[in-house]
């Protein structure tokens, strides 16, 4: 099995001082100090269910600013591995850190500091229905404020400037003139590039997609992902579950997972029949591997492009930067 | 050697049965126990035709309704009092159970607090739920004779009373709407970091708004209901005129009275039902 060094960019970015001195106390615990440079890193991580272990002592680091694309079939841990990410599952053992701060050892107000730095997009988009497509984007902000602030916003509507970057997100995913539409009068790719354009409100440093292109149409997931990859910069880590193979080929780094354990994770060159063999069959769901072109070729760059768009797409004035 | 054919697989009917032995016990409790409140209530359909003819007398008694002028003018006062009562019942329960409601509903915790923590969240959610339950257990009528003995006879102590009554019954519909919306919004805004309430104010309010604004015309029909039978006890409304009529053996104005008020409630139900139709999405 091909496991490369995870990569790592640039200084560690920003965290808040909560999280800051939650990476200074683990430093200084003197566990899992190489995890405390990467994005993410899970160490022996067990999950289970009436029994049943979702994730089974999965180890996996990932270093920021690297795209990763999660493989694997229907009940492989893919899902179960984003929601410990975010902790909305507790671990049975293990540990997860999260730029260098142990996730499950949080106090409220700390996990609530990291929640704000992870950004999520789920394939039932995740947004609120009756809430309109602006205010959707404004939640991307409007977590970070106080409850008063939350409420003056509820009542009022978000303050100018988050209403200007509210609008900007809409912009760039092509969804300005319907900031005041109800997100249940959009198509299901617009939502979910709504979704998208919440993410670039809240600039999290950590994004997480599950199954993001899972409910809607080839083109639309396309043009989904390829949202997603504009948003991510060499800061911004970026994690997709997809069940399409072709589309996860295209990225630098892809991890397999089956029965809540990794069995590949390595660059895409490495995937091969024996091991979407090893990967699928057994759990009896086939992959979903469209023909690709004749002579198109999988990108082995570190910034590849899944969608055979411009691997560096012009950056917007609105563009993600984390904190 | 002859083999007895395997008996084909057969789709299980719709209807749901009873699955386990439990199940089965329970449904003969419940059988057994309606037997049981027959004899308890010395329910008799032999005893209920013989009083036909007393029904049928007084029903007789109530034609041609009376549709003098005066008797109608009392009636729309009546049915105005009423109105008013169910309304303003309504709405100062629904102002009441709002925050009553917020601090009922409670969240799935996908983290383990500390244990003050939880006594303290627990504290107002289940003295709010205990208070609701209180308002709401207590019938409309109940109330009334409470507050008619404090304040007096008249639409106020019977307007204070359907309040209450109506507190309980929103705060434990408003909670439970709010904790039954879909999750995903609400998980999606956790995941992000968003704080109890921030996930209550944009992600369980706006689920549940529409079913508040339904629930709450529900139990406006409720009221003017309710409003009706707090007359009895000197409460106000249309219900305290039906009881002075009765006693008086005047049942051509019970007619007009009790008439009026079928034709208000049926009325309030439609106006309801339409907006809750169109408030449905």
């Amino acid at each position: 099995m091909a496991k490369p060094a995870s990569a790592t960019a640039g200084a560690p970015a920003g965290v808040g001082s909560t999280a800051e001195s939650a990476e200074r106390s683990d430093a200084a615990r003197g566990g899992l100090e190489a995890a405390a440079g990467q994005a993410v890193a899970l160490e022996g991580v067990d999950v289970a269910f009436d029994g049943f272990k979702a994730l089974n002592d999965l180890s996996l680091e990932v270093g920021r600013g690297e795209r990763v694309a999660i493989i694997g079939a229907s009940g492989a841990g893919k899902s179960t591995l984003f929601n410990v990410l975010t902790r909305a599952l507790p671990v049975a053992a293990g540990r997860v850190l999260v730029e260098g701060a142990d996730l499950m050892a949080a106090a409220p107000e700390q996990l609530r500091a990291m929640r704000r730095r992870i950004g999520v997009i789920y394939q039932s988009y995740g947004l609120v229905p009756q809430l309109s497509a602006g205010m959707n984007v404004a939640l991307g902000e409007l977590t970070g404020l106080s409850n008063r602030a939350a409420l003056r916003a509820l009542v009022r509507g978000p303050g100018a400037e988050t209403s200007a970057r509210v609008v900007a997100a809409l912009e760039q995913v092509g969804l300005a003139e319907r900031l005041g539409d109800r997100v249940t009068e959009l198509s299901g790719g617009q939502q979910q590039r709504v979704a998208v354009a919440r993410l670039l409100v809240q600039q999290p440093a950590l994004v997480l997609a599950d199954e993001p292109v899972a409910a809607v149409d080839p083109v639309t997931g396309k043009r989904v992902l390829h949202a997603l990859l504009e948003l991510a910069d060499e800061r911004t880590t970026l994690l997709v579950s997809l069940h399409d193979v072709a589309l996860a080929r295209r990225f630098p780094r892809v991890v397999a997972l089956r029965d809540g354990s990794v069995v590949f994770d390595g660059p895409p060159e490495g995937i091969d029949d024996a091991m979407l063999e090893a990967v699928y069959d057994e759990a009896g769901s086939a992959p979903f591997e469209p023909d690709l072109e004749p002579g198109a070729q999988p990108a082995a760059t570190s910034r590849c492009d899944p969608l055979g768009i411009a691997l560096n797409p012009p950056r917007h004035q609105h563009g993600l930067r984390p904190r | 050697m002859a083999y007895a054919p395997a008996e084909p697989p057969r789709v299980p009917a719709a209807l749901p049965r009873p699955r386990t032995p439990v199940a089965s016990l329970l449904v003969l409790v419940v059988i057994a126990a309606t037997g049981v409140s027959f004899y308890g209530t010395e329910f008799d359909l032999i005893e209920l035709f013989a009083g036909a003819g007393p029904i049928e007398r007084f029903a007789s008694g109530m034609f041609p309704p009376d549709l003098s002028a005066a008797t109608l003018r009392s009636t729309g006062r009546g049915i105005f009092e009423t109105f008013q009562m169910s309304l303003l019942g309504a709405v100062l329960g629904i102002v009441a159970a709002f925050p009553l409601a917020l601090i009922a509903t409670g969240e799935a915790a996908t983290t383990r607090a500390a244990l003050r923590t939880r006594v303290l969240q627990a504290i107002p959610y289940h003295a709010a739920r205990l208070g609701l339950n209180v308002f709401r257990s207590v019938p409309e009528i109940l109330w009334a004779l409470v507050f008619v003995v404090a304040l007096g006879l008249g639409p106020f102590p019977g307007t204070v009373a359907l309040a209450i009554h109506s507190t309980g019954v929103f705060g434990k519909l408003f909670s439970e709407q709010l904790e039954s919306v879909p999750a995903r919004p609400v998980e999606a805004l956790r995941a992000i970091g968003a704080t109890r309430t921030q996930r209550l104010l944009f992600g369980r309010l706006p689920q549940a708004g529409g079913g508040f604004v339904s629930l709450g015309m529900y139990q406006w029909e409720c009221n003017i209901r309710a409003a009706t039978i707090l007359g009895f006890v000197g409460a106000g409304g249309i219900g305290q005129q039906i009881l002075i009529s009765m006693q008086l053996f005047d049942y051509q104005k019970v007619a007009t009275l009790a008439l009026a008020t079928i034709i208000t409630v049926l009325a309030v139900d439609r106006v309801s039902a339409a907006a809750r139709r169109r408030l449905s999405y």
